[in-house]
């Protein structure tokens, strides 16, 4: 049952929820938010978030705000095709995650990155 | 030995203090503090001073006052999205020497609040998505040498920040998407010699000046999709490292001649809906990385695109065109295809597929087709899908489909056929022969052993297929004898059109529909 979100029900705690409901969380978000769908167990629960969870990139459009998976290499992204930080094993360059650097740089563990 | 690293609890492992915090946060050993969401006003005190990782985010933060986190020097992440702020004091992020990531989305700024990002000389990703801002002064990113990641996606922007973005060298991404730029000027990016990636989709993007993106030797994605672009965007030639371009949903009518010969790095191109007329030959060539391509609607196009050295392509269409034949040396550059998707074009002949060997799905569907010849698809072991209805087809050569072994659904419907071979298609699942008005005889299922579904010009053909009632002609029994094993096997047969029924018998009287 959707319920608009001026009185939160225990479905939906969330401030970017426009529409919710007790089993499935957000159904839509506020403008300008980004919807993630979570999955606990067999449930999936809409999430509304000012910015994607870790290993997903956000993507604005006038209709709706995604997030969509980054590439398996990356902890974090900018977009599909480039990466901000990159898994452990893998090292940073210019938006690639690599197991190796180019020529001239080497490889900082701490950071993930060549530098 | 670095001595702060052993008094910073869990980053050096070592050292166990019970995690200082505030009573609206709550914190980990880690030096993370989580007081998102809870209906603060103003920024907590009373958090460690190794806190590196803070987030407000989700709160009803208005202000941020200055020296408001003078506490915490060693803050790496600072997440104040999501609050309703409009007014950062020039001091207010004054001592965070050490920060990388700064997140404002979702605030009410009106514009950058450059003063107060003066001294952030460690920042990497800065955050202002979803505000406000409609200026960005000019000294906005002075300090910020370190910056890879900028966020300016929608806003209210109606130029290109140019000059505060003359001296981000180490820019690495941006995005002023859903914004109302309507125009840029050359050199407009001129110094972003480090940027890889560039959002301009859903601006008013009209006009680009040729020299616009002069300068981006390293940009690799261009996303110029959703605008209201009405000539081709000539000043991608200086990208030389160009490989994501976008620019679909505008309203461009035509692709020049070597439009993409200055980008050999293309592996996608996006260009659908634009009320594209006239495509030029040449302008896909030489594109080795090129996947797929996909070209519909340009109704003034007569020549097929010459594909020389666009070896990697996996998927081509082009439909709806006025061209009227296909390059007899199609398979000797496209050995990779997958699909092919010539539909609605105005082909009358086909050549030889044979070198396209990875072929699995064909639409040559609405064209002048008229004979299939026995090497068309000779060697395609492993195409599946094959729809050639709605052309003018009289011959196809009796062993045209020998090699299809993997062929699970062909559409021959709507052609001018009498008869078909059916040698070589033993994975035939699905076949339409509807719409070919010579074909009366009667078909059989001898090499059609996995037929689930046939769609026939007349409903008395449906019975060598359909169980039929009793009053079906001797003659048809007679068939029905001779392929004994044939029988039980054909019952499997899920579906028949048209089925045959009262009003469309069996019997075949003397082949004339006035009497039956």
């Amino acid at each position: 049952q959707h319920k608009q979100i001026s009185g939160v029900s225990s479905g939906c705690q969330q401030g970017g929820c426009l529409t919710c409901s007790d089993y499935n969380g957000c159904l839509s978000c506020k403008p300008r938010f980004f919807m993630h769908l979570e999955r606990i167990g067999m449930k999936q629960i809409g999430v509304c978030m000012t910015s994607c969870p870790p290993g997903f990139y956000g993507t604005r459009s006038p209709e709706r705000n995604t997030c969509t998976k980054c590439r398996l290499e990356c902890d974090s992204c900018f977009n599909k095709n480039f990466c901000t930080r990159c898994r452990a094993g893998f090292y940073l360059h210019l938006g690639k995650c690599q197991e190796n650097c180019p020529e001239g740089l080497v490889r900082s563990d701490t950071q993930r990155e060549c530098v | 030995i670095c001595l702060w690293c052993f008094l910073r609890p869990g980053a050096a492992g070592q050292g166990q203090s019970t995690a200082v915090c505030s009573p609206s946060c709550s914190c980990d050993e880690d030096g993370g503090a989580d007081c998102s969401g809870k209906g603060l006003t103003i920024v907590p005190t009373g958090l460690s001073a190794f806190t590196y990782y803070l987030d407000l985010s989700m709160n009803n933060i208005t202000e941020l006052p200055a020296y408001v986190f003078k506490n915490l020097p060693y803050l790496e992440e600072l997440r104040l999205a999501g609050n309703d702020l409009s007014f950062i004091h020039p001091e207010a992020l004054s001592g965070l020497h050490q920060l990388k990531v700064l997140m404002l989305q979702n605030n009410q700024l009106r514009t950058v609040p450059s003063a107060a990002l003066k001294n952030l000389h460690s920042l990497q990703s800065l955050r202002l998505d979803a505000n406000h801002i409609t200026t960005v002064p000019d000294d906005s990113f002075e300090g910020l040498q370190q910056l890879r990641h900028l966020w300016l996606d929608d806003n209210n922007l109606t130029v290109v920040p140019i000059s505060s973005l003359r001296h981000q060298a180490n820019l690495q991404a941006l995005t002023l998407a859903l914004n109302r730029i309507s125009y840029i000027p050359d050199n407009a990016f001129a110094n972003l010699t480090s940027l890889v990636v560039l959002h301009l989709h859903n601006n008013r993007i009209k006009v680009i000046e040729d020299n616009c993106f002069t300068g981006l030797l390293n940009l690799e994605t261009l996303d110029l999709n959703f605008n209201n672009l009405m000539v081709f965007p000539k000043a991608i030639e200086t990208l030389p490292k160009l490989k994501e371009l976008g620019f679909h949903s505008n309203d461009i009518a035509s692709i020049p001649e070597g439009a993409f010969h200055n980008n050999p790095l293309l592996r996608s191109i996006h260009l659908y809906d634009n009320p594209l007329a006239f495509v030029g030959a040449s302008a896909f060539q030489n594109l080795s990385d090129l996947h797929s391509l996909m070209l519909r609607g340009a109704s003034m196009m007569q020549d097929f695109p010459i594909l020389t050295w666009t070896n990697n392509l996996e998927s081509l269409t082009l439909s709806g065109t006025k061209v009227s034949s296909i390059p007899a040396d199609l398979c000797e550059d496209l050995k990779l295809l997958r699909t092919l998707d010539l539909s609605y074009n105005e082909i009358a002949g086909l050549p030889s597929l044979q070198g396209c060997v990875q072929l699995q799905e064909i639409s040559f569907q609405h064209n002048h087709i008229q004979q299939i010849k026995r090497d068309t698809f000779q060697g395609l072991s492993t195409l599946r899908l094959l729809d050639l209805s709605r052309n003018e087809i009289q011959v196809i050569h009796r062993d045209a489909f020998l090699t299809l072994t993997a062929l699970t659904n062909l559409d021959l419907s709507m052609n001018s056929l009498t008869v078909i071979p059916t040698i070589g298609l033993s994975s035939l699942s699905q076949l339409k022969l509807s719409g070919n008005p010579q074909m009366k005889n009667v078909l059989t299922a001898k090499n059609l052993p996995k037929l689930r579904s046939i769609s026939v010009p007349y409903a008395y053909q449906c019975c060598a297929f359909v169980a039929c009632d009793s009053t079906s002609s001797s003659e048809d029994n007679d068939v029905k004898k001779s392929t004994g094993e044939d029988v039980e096997r054909i019952s499997m047969i899920m579906h028949c059109s048209p089925s045959p029924g009262a009003f469309k018998p069996c019997e075949h009287l003397l082949g004339n529909w006035m009497i039956r």
